[in-house]
């Protein structure tokens, strides 16, 4: 899992930016860390876009990763709830599809 | 403070409206204000809108306006910011006037959505997330952030469903007396605990339908009794996974703080509140971020009834987003409909003597949010 690591404070995110939007001046570096985390939170979609109509219903976590400060949002393989330990299993079309370990 | 008041009011049912177009819904509730200012000479007109080119393949909704009304040559523009588009819609205007260029505006908002399915609209209004994004993938939703949000707000607090239900219920009770609002029909703890689950724990009664509709204001430099004492915009986190704290909408906390500064009041001296509630867990972070309550007792408050239209800080009394209806590009203007009304002594569930108002109104998942406050003089 790539991860983005202000040098300057604590600020990580999964995604880049131009400039750390916590501190305002340090950089983001990229890193590469554990897919690993805990449920922080989570939600059962039942009512879903055209695009995901398919797979509903369908869970979204939020994960609080082990080795960083950031969190991901992800699909997850069958129901979670806030506590569990969960992992990458794969990625489809962009998303991070975990389950728990 | 702005030297900018409100000098009139218009707005449309808010429901379905197969046979109205959103042109004709947008000139109903333009007239409407426009008439009520006592027609006058009109600069610029800002209209708030959302979704009109992507499920109604309808744009150039200013220079409709200005054509359809006869304002004549005048500089007009769409403003999308999407849930906040109304908002942002009147700080252009107030802005326009600050800047000295115009002395009168006409802010309109509108949209028009149930002629689309339920998947489409949902589609449409994804195009508020981050397309190029792990998160929008995912598969994540507007109502699914805010189901994120509830479940963890019920884990770090004693806070349960019934308590989003507790919000559901009394904007529904406040629709019910509201001519304009969407919903008129009385519901139950009961009937809204037991609906279906659109995204856990998010039953329907707790995620704003979509609706048809418009509003508009004129806005003027001219002193009048309505008085825009302050307008603040602010933007926050675009995505969730990039939240510092996922009960916190940094972008609603910060708009607040900054009309509260430039008005010169706090939350404590607001008498009567109109809040973007597009889903009822919302409502419960938005009276916490802009102060009313302490952060991670909203529900406290909630359950104590102080948010009632009696209570002593009385939020959506129009029936809010829930059950007012949410019209996208419209609400943010709504919002000002209803406490002008208030200010003028003439609202549904009107608040004694009400003076200072305040609106909150919210787009994407966090992503904007102004803050107006009124005053009677």
């Amino acid at each position: 899992m790539k991860v983005y690591q202000c040098d300057q404070c604590e600020y990580a995110s999964v995604s880049n930016k131009y400039r750390c939007p916590s501190c305002g001046t340090g950089n983001l570096q990229e890193q590469d860390v554990s897919s690993k985390g805990t449920v922080y939170s989570y939600t059962d979609i039942h009512i879903a876009p055209a695009e995901f109509a398919h797979l509903a219903p369908y869970t979204v976590a939020l994960i609080q990763l082990d080795e960083s400060k950031a969190k991901v949002t992800v699909r997850t393989d069958g129901n979670v709830q806030i506590g569990d330990v969960a992992e990458l299993d794969y990625v489809e079309d962009g998303a991070y599809i975990y389950r728990k370990c | 403070m702005t030297n900018v008041y409100i000098e009139g009011i218009g707005m449309t049912k808010f429901g379905k409206f197969v046979d109205k177009s959103m042109k004709q819904l947008l000139v109903e509730a333009s007239i409407e204000a426009l008439e009520n200012a006592g027609n006058p000479k009109v600069d610029a007109v800002f209209v708030g809108n959302f979704m009109g080119g992507s499920i109604g393949n309808q744009e150039i909704l200013g220079a409709l306006v200005a054509n359809e009304l006869g304002l004549g040559y005048i500089p007009t523009a769409k403003v999308e910011g999407a849930c906040a588009s109304g908002g942002i819609a009147l700080r252009q205007g107030i802005m326009g006037i600050l800047s000295g260029e115009y002395d009168t505006v006409l802010i309109a908002g509108v949209e028009k959505m149930k002629h689309a399915s339920t998947a489409d609209v949902t589609q449409a209004i994804n195009a508020a997330m981050d397309n190029d994004s792990n998160e929008k993938q995912a598969g994540l939703t507007f109502p699914g952030f805010f189901g994120v949000l509830a479940n963890r707000y019920f884990y770090e607090t004693d806070a349960t469903k019934e308590h989003l239900a507790m919000i559901a219920l009394k904007n529904r009770e406040n629709a019910l007396h509201n001519p304009l609002a969407q919903f008129q029909k009385p519901t139950t703890m009961e009937e809204i605990m037991e609906a279906r689950i659109i995204t856990s724990p998010l039953g329907l009664f707790d995620c704003s339908p979509t609706t048809d509709g418009a509003a508009a204001l004129v806005i003027t430099r001219k002193k009048g009794a309505i008085h825009i004492r302050s307008s603040a915009q602010s933007s926050g986190p675009t995505q969730m996974q990039d939240a510092d704290d996922l009960l916190s909408l940094p972008a609603v906390r910060e708009s607040g703080r900054l009309a509260y500064e430039k008005a010169g009041v706090g939350p404590e001296d607001i008498d009567v509140v109109e809040i973007h509630d597009c889903f009822s867990m919302t409502e419960m972070l938005a009276i916490e971020e802009l102060g009313f309550f302490n952060k991670r007792e909203g529900w406290l408050a909630v359950e104590q009834g102080r948010t009632t239209a009696t209570g002593d800080k009385p939020v959506n009394t129009s029936g809010g987003l829930l059950s007012r209806g949410h019209p996208i590009g419209a609400t943010g203007v709504a919002q000002m409909y209803q406490l002008v009304q208030q200010l003028r002594g003439t609202a549904p569930n009107q608040v004694e003597h009400a003076r200072l108002a305040l609106a909150q109104n919210l787009g994407g998942t966090g992503s904007y949010s102004t803050v107006h406050i009124l005053e009677r003089l």
